[in-house]
C-alpha cells in the first residue's frame, strides 16, 4: 500500500509520458499539403481560382435563361410545363411532346444500355485470361506479367471519354466506337482488380492438379477459375455500374448513347431538354445501382 | 468358388465419382448473360463492319502520330494537365471538408439510428448523383470553368467520401472509446481521443485515393470543356491535330501513372506508420515505469 509520502518520492511513477515529437514526415507532408491547396487554388497562371467566398456572388450573378431552363424555380408556369413534358416524355403514348422527346431520348437510353451491356460482357470475357497471365500461378515467367501489368496501367490511365474519341477517329462515329473505349475501359478494372485475387488463391488445388498430370491450362481451368469466379463476377458487375455511368457522357465525342441526345439538346441551348436527359439518366443509374448491388451481395 | 471382396476393393467400388448435380444458379446465370449479349449485340445499331477497317485505320493514325511527333506543344500541354491536377485537388479539399462531419453522424458505433439512417440516405443521394450531372447544373452559374468542375466533383465525392469513412469508423476497436466514456468524456472527447487517432491513416489513405479517382475524371469533365487536358485532347481531336493529339495522350498517361505510384507509396506509408525499432520506443518511456 503506497502512503501519500511515498508517492511524493517517486513523482515520475505516474506521470504522462512526453508527447513525441511530430516526424519529419507529418511536418513535410502538413507543409505540403497546405502550399499545394493554395498553388492549385489561387487566381493565377497555375491555379484555378477558386475562392470559396465568391460563390454566393456567383449565384447572384447566373445566368437567368440557363437556370430557367435547367430547373424552371423562378416561374410557376415554368414548372407546370415542365412536369408536364417529364410526363410526356414518360406516360402519355398521345402526347405531342413524345416525338420529339421520346424518339430522341428514348433511343439514347437504349443505346446506352446496350453499348454497356456489351462492352461489360466482352470486356470481362477478354479479361479472364488476362488476370490468370498477369499473375504468378498463371505465368511463372515474369515477362508475361510485367508487359501485361504495363499495358494495363497505362490502359487505365487513360479515360473513357478520351478512348472513345480515340475510337471515333478510327471507327468513325456511333455505337461502335462507344463500346470499344468501354471494352477498353472494362478491361482495365476487371485484370487490375481480379488479377489481385488470383495472387491471393489456395494452392492446393493447383498442386493437385499438377500433380494428377493436368496440362498448365487445365489446372489453371480446374483449380484457378473455380476459386476466383465470385470475385470476377462482383468486379464485372462493379465494371458494368461505371460501364452505365461512362456510356452516357460518349455521346459527347460522337460515341453514342443518350449522349447524343444530350449534346443535341445542349448544342441548341434547349435547356428543358437537357433537364430531361440528366433526369432520365439519374433515374435509370440509381435502379441499375440498386440491381446490381443486391446481386453483388448474393454472389460474395 | 468366389472369393469375399476385400475391404480395399470395396473401397474402390464405392468410391464411384457421383454424379454432378445439376447446377440452377450457374446455368441461369449463363442462359441470361449470353441472352442479353445476344440481344444487345443483335439490336445495337453499331455497324460492326466497320470493326474490319479498324487495324488499317488504326494503322495510319499511329504513323500520323508518329510522323507529327514534335515537343512544341509539350508546354502547353502540361500546363493543361496541371490544370486538371489542381481540379482534381481543390475537389478532393471541397470533398474532404464537406464529409468530414458527416462520417461520425454515419457511424453505428457512436450515434444512435435514427441519426445515422437519414445521413446515410443524404450519402447514398450524393454518391448516386454522377459529376457530369452535377457539373451541368452548376453551368449556368459558374459558367464552362474550372471552378464549375472542382465543385461538382468534390460535392459528387462526399457520398463516397463519407459512406466509406464511416464504414472505417466502425471498424475501430471499442476500448478507447469505452476508455473516453469512463473517465468522463463527452461525445467530442470520445471522436477526438477515441476514434480519430485509430481512423485517421486509414481515412487519410482513402482521401488520397479518392484524389487519384478525381485525376481521371477532371480530364473527362475537361472533354466537355471545362479546362485541362481533356479540354486539349479534345480539340485536338477535332481539328485532326495529330501533333496535339500523340502529345496529350502520352502526357495523360505519364502524369496519371506518376500521380498513382506516388499516392499509393504515400497511402502505404500512412497505413503502415513510421517504422519504430523496439530501442526507439524505450528511449520515450520516463525511467519511472521502465523497470518494474
Amino acid at each position: 500500500m503506497t502512503t501519500p509520502a511515498s508517492s511524493q518520492q517517486a513523482p515520475a511513477r505516474g506521470a504522462r509520458p512526453r508527447k513525441p515529437p511530430p516526424t519529419p514526415f507529418a511536418i513535410g507532408g502538413m507543409i505540403g499539403l497546405v502550399a499545394f491547396t493554395l498553388v492549385t487554388a489561387w487566381d493565377w497562371t497555375f491555379g484555378i481560382g477558386f475562392n470559396p467566398l465568391e460563390i454566393p456572388g456567383e449565384f447572384r450573378d447566373s445566368n437567368p435563361q440557363m437556370v430557367e431552363g435547367l430547373f424552371n424555380i423562378t416561374d410557376a408556369e415554368w414548372r407546370a410545363e415542365y412536369a408536364a413534358r417529364l410526363s410526356a416524355a414518360f406516360i402519355d403514348p398521345e402526347s405531342p411532346l413524345l416525338i420529339s422527346f421520346d424518339s430522341r431520348i428514348g433511343r439514347g437510353l437504349l443505346e446506352t444500355i446496350h453499348i454497356a451491356v456489351i462492352a461489360t460482357i466482352l470486356g470481362s470475357a477478354i479479361s479472364l485470361p488476362l488476370c490468370i497471365a498477369n499473375s504468378k500461378v498463371g505465368a511463372p515467367n515474369p515477362v508475361a506479367r510485367v508487359v501485361i501489368k504495363l499495358l494495363n496501367n497505362a490502359n487505365r490511365a487513360i479515360p473513357d471519354i478520351i478512348w472513345a474519341s480515340v475510337f471515333v477517329v478510327l471507327v468513325s462515329v456511333g455505337a461502335l466506337p462507344g463500346i470499344l473505349a468501354l471494352t477498353m475501359f472494362t478491361i482495365g478494372v476487371v485484370v487490375k482488380l481480379t488479377s489481385d485475387t488470383v495472387d491471393g488463391i489456395d494452392m492446393g488445388p493447383v498442386e493437385a492438379a499438377h500433380a494428377v498430370g493436368a496440362s498448365h491450362p487445365n489446372a489453371m481451368r480446374v483449380a484457378v477459375v473455380p476459386q476466383v469466379l465470385p470475385a470476377y463476377a462482383a468486379f464485372s458487375l462493379y465494371a458494368f455500374e461505371l460501364n452505365l455511368r461512362g456510356a452516357v457522357i460518349l455521346g459527347f465525342v460522337g460515341a453514342g448513347g443518350i449522349g447524343e441526345a444530350f449534346n443535341y439538346y445542349w448544342s441548341r441551348l434547349e435547356f428543358e431538354g437537357v433537364s430531361v436527359v440528366v433526369f432520365v439518366f439519374l433515374v435509370v443509374v440509381i435502379a441499375i445501382e440498386r440491381i446490381s448491388i443486391g446481386v453483388r451481395r448474393r454472389l460474395i | 468358388m468366389s472369393r469375399t471382396e476385400t475391404p480395399a476393393e470395396r473401397h474402390v467400388r464405392e468410391s464411384v465419382r457421383p454424379e454432378k448435380p445439376f447446377a440452377r444458379f450457374r446455368w441461369t446465370v449463363t442462359v441470361v448473360v449470353l441472352g442479353v449479349f445476344l440481344w444487345s449485340t443483335l439490336t445495337v445499331d453499331a455497324a460492326w463492319g466497320r470493326l474490319l477497317q479498324a487495324p488499317e485505320r488504326a494503322w495510319t493514325f499511329l504513323v500520323l502520330v508518329i510522323e507529327n511527333a514534335s515537343l512544341a506543344p509539350l508546354l502547353i500541354a502540361l500546363e493543361d494537365m496541371w490544370i486538371s491536377v489542381a481540379i482534381a485537388w481543390i475537389a478532393t479539399i471541397i470533398g474532404v471538408v464537406l464529409s468530414f462531419p458527416l462520417i461520425f453522424l454515419a457511424a453505428y458505433n457512436l450515434v444512435p439510428r435514427w441519426i445515422v439512417q437519414p445521413v446515410r440516405q443524404v450519402l447514398n443521394v450524393f454518391r448516386a448523383i454522377p459529376e457530369i450531372a452535377l457539373a451541368i447544373a452548376f453551368v449556368p452559374f459558374f459558367g464552362l470553368d474550372p471552378v464549375t468542375a472542382a465543385l461538382a466533383m468534390g460535392i459528387s465525392s462526399i457520398g463516397t467520401l463519407g459512406k466509406l469513412s464511416a464504414e472505417i469508423v466502425e471498424d475501430i476497436d471499442r476500448g478507447p472509446l469505452e476508455a473516453v466514456e469512463a473517465s468522463g468524456g463527452g461525445w467530442l472527447s470520445k471522436v477526438r481521443w477515441g476514434v480519430l487517432p485509430q481512423a485517421m491513416p486509414e481515412i487519410a489513405a482513402f482521401w488520397l485515393y479518392r484524389f487519384e479517382i478525381n485525376v481521371r475524371v477532371s480530364a473527362v469533365l475537361g472533354v466537355i470543356g471545362m479546362g485541362g487536358i481533356g479540354t486539349f485532347v479534345q480539340e485536338a481531336m477535332r481539328f485532326n491535330d495529330y501533333e496535339r493529339i500523340g502529345l496529350g495522350l502520352v502526357v495523360v498517361v505519364v502524369v496519371t501513372i506518376l500521380i498513382d505510384t506516388v499516392s499509393s507509396a504515400l497511402r502505404r506509408r500512412l497505413i503502415a506508420g513510421v517504422p519504430v525499432s523496439v530501442d526507439a520506443k524505450r528511449q520515450q518511456i520516463p525511467d519511472g515505469t521502465s523497470s518494474p
